[in-house]
This record gives C-alpha cells, structure tokens and sequence, in this order.
C-alpha cells in the first residue's frame, strides 16, 4: 500500500493512489471467484416431448467431453427419465430431494457415468410429488452445485408449474427447446415471457427439423420459428432415427457414430462453452438426387 | 427448390401447410397476449376511478370499464357519467 506522508502536505494525490489500488485489487479479486463459480443453465420447452431431455443429456455430455465437470439435474419429480436416457437408471441410490433436503451429500446423489469422464447425473425422485421443493430451497442448494461443477443442465418438466418454477429459480442462463409445429411454437412463447419476467434472456434450439418437409413448405422453417419468438439462435437440431436408437440402449447420443442430431448437440455445446462464432448449421437433404434415382431403381430404403 | 420454382410456375400462389402455420401461429400469439386477467381489470378500474376523480365529479357505481375484441384491434371503452367538473385552479393536488 501507499503509505500517507505524516507533516505538511498530506496531498490527496497519494489519497487517490491508494483508493485506486485498493479498487483494482478488489475487482480482480471478485472476477477470479467468478471464474470458479459454475452456470447453472435451465433447458425448458413448456410442452412436453419436444426433446428438452435428450437435449439435457446431449449436451451435458458434449460439454463433458470438452473437458468440462458437468452434472445434469433431472427436475421433473415423480416422472423421472433423464436417468434410462442416459443408461444411468440401474446405479440410483440417492436422488435430487435427498440432496436438497440434506439426507444424503451432492457427491451421494450424483451418480457418475461411466463412459464419459466429469459427467454426473442428479436424478429425479420417482416417489414424490413437485410440491416436495421449493424454489427458494433450490436456490440455496444451488451454491453447492456451483462450487461443484462447471456447468449445472437443469432439465426442466414441461408445464408452468412448481416444477418450472423449481427448475428455473436458481437458474442463470436458458435454453428454449422447441420444434417446429404451431404448439410447440406457442407454449415456447408463453415461456419465454415467464423467463423475461425473472430477468434471464433465453437462447433458442430448434428442435427435430425434418429437412424434406421444410423445403416441401409443410414445416415451419427455423426462421419462421426465430421470427414468431424473436430470440436468440443458439442451434438447429434435424430430426434423427439415432435418438431413438440411443435411448434404446441408454448410450450418449453424442457418442452415436453419424448422428446428425449429436454432431447438431455437439455444436450447441461449444457455443455455450463461449465459441459464439461457431456457424450454426441449417439442415438441409443431402443426396436427395442420389436417392431419388436409387429409390427409382428400387435400392435404397 | 426447383419443386418450389415449378409449383409457383404452375398453380400461382397456393398457400402451403408451413404458411398456414404461421399465420395461425401469429394470431394465436396476439390472442393470448390480450387476455387480461381480473385482477389486472380490476386494478385499472379503480386507478381510472381515481384519476379521474380528481377533476370530474363521477358517479362511481355506473362507471363502465369493458375490452372490445374485433378481428383488427381491440379497444378499451371507458363509460361514465360526469356529475360536475372539479373547479379549481391548475392540477389538482393528490
């Protein structure tokens, strides 16, 4: 520090110093924690089966095979999914009320997958109703899921309800996950006004894009969808056979061999991990000559 | 896209299923966005009465507060009744 001459001329040039220095030491000091700290990010649709769950595990896998410590948070309580998504189903013992009722610690609830380094799964409890949380327990558990991991992936049930409310009360940052169909569109909406009303801007995932039938003009196409919500693209996501496939068998989707939708979730992740200048990838046929003379002369499909 | 060409070449406009969507989309939007709760209704009810009051003399029990819905625009109607006006000298105070 400064030190402040004694005598004549204290000067309040060496006043100034000293409270600059200090200032500069104490912001530096407040980013460093900043750094540390986890984001917690909420993936959320309003309607059900658009895809938010396999959205969670794929891109929290993603993430995780960056090199990031990622848990994924299933939030919807009594119907409980992320778990067989990610082949995790056989290894519960604790679950997300028992952490955040501090029956068990966060390390007991967090079952580790086994293929994927620093990804954890959180799951739901499948006794319990949504009403056994609250939002404000959420967020004070939210500080150790932070301390904890770099990135927190609440998957999010569908509704407006508690268990929105749950999902999205500690929650940083938004992912909306839509697909391209008039009820989807508008639950979409109606969430998106909920999240602005709690001061966090959502970032938009179009969701199971069938690209024949956006350039036959019987689907939405992701800029009629961007348009109606006016947010943020974040990513586009084709509609894929392997999702199912992968859920079959309870393996990342991001780890399927020529899975459109996991290289699409892969994408997404790495923008979310703050390559914001990745291009972001239309789906679009591809070899559809190709097949339309293979079908022709009946190979194919 | 040469499909989109040659059906434009052919039949004109014709909407498609994706137009549909939208527009319907769009005015499903509109719609839910005027809904307008009781609450809400009530409120502005008594915060018209209230302003109002402070220049016009009304007659509280017949002021009318309704939203008319059209196909192109929706509207506010405020009714009431002025029983006298309020004299006095610039704004009044609150």
């Amino acid at each position: 520090m400064v030190q402040i001459p004694s005598g004549a001329h204290p000067g309040p040039v060496y006043d100034k110093m000293t409270v600059t220095s200090m200032t500069t030491e104490l912001t530096t000091e407040i980013n460093m924690r900043c750094d540390l700290e986890g984001r917690i990010i909420v993936i959320t649709s309003g309607k059900g089966g658009v895809g938010k769950t396999t959205a969670t595990a794929s891109i929290g896998a993603a993430l995780a095979l960056e090199g990031k410590r990622v848990v994924v948070v299933d939030m919807d309580i009594g119907l409980r999914n992320l778990d067989v998504v990610m082949g995790l189903e056989n290894r519960i013992i604790f679950n997300i009320v028992d952490a955040v009722k501090g029956k068990c610690k966060l390390r007991q609830a967090s079952v580790k997958d086994r293929r994927i380094d620093n990804l954890y799964l959180i799951p739901a409890s499948q006794s319990d109703n949504k009403d056994v949380l609250n939002p404000r327990e959420m967020t004070d558990f939210s500080g150790e899921l932070r301390k904890e991991f770099d990135y927190v992936l609440m998957d999010c049930p569908a509704g407006i309800e508690r268990g929105f409310e749950n999902s999205v009360a500690a929650a940083d940052e938004a992912i909306v996950i839509c697909a391209p169909e008039v009820s989807s569109v508008r639950d979409a909406d109606r969430i998106i006004g909920l999240l602005y009303s709690r001061s966090i801007t959502p970032k938009l995932v179009v969701n199971r894009i069938v690209p024949e039938m956006v350039e036959r003009g019987d689907m939405l196409n992701h800029l009629d969808v961007v348009d109606v919500l006016s947010i943020e693209l974040i990513g586009l996501v084709p509609m894929d056979d392997q999702v199912v496939v992968s859920t079959n068998t309870g393996t990342p989707l991001v780890l399927q061999k020529k899975s459109p939708a996991g290289e699409a979730f892969c994408r997404i992740a790495r923008r979310i991990d703050g390559m914001t200048d990745l291009p972001i990838e239309v789906p679009r046929t591809d070899q559809r000559l190709w097949k339309k003379i293979a079908g022709k002369f009946g190979f194919g499909k | 896209m040469f499909n989109d060409f040659f059906k434009k070449m052919m039949g004109g406009k014709g909407d498609n299923s994706r137009d549909v969507a939208k527009k319907r989309l769009k005015f499903a939007l509109i719609y839910d966005k005027l809904e307008v709760s009781d609450d809400t209704l009530n409120n502005l009810h008594r915060d018209i009465v209230e302003v109002i009051s402070r220049y016009f003399e009304i007659d509280q029990e017949a002021f009318k507060l309704d939203i008319r819905r059209s196909d192109e625009l929706s509207a506010l109607i405020v009714n009431t009744p002025i029983l006298s006006a309020k004299h006095r000298n610039g704004r009044a105070d609150v």
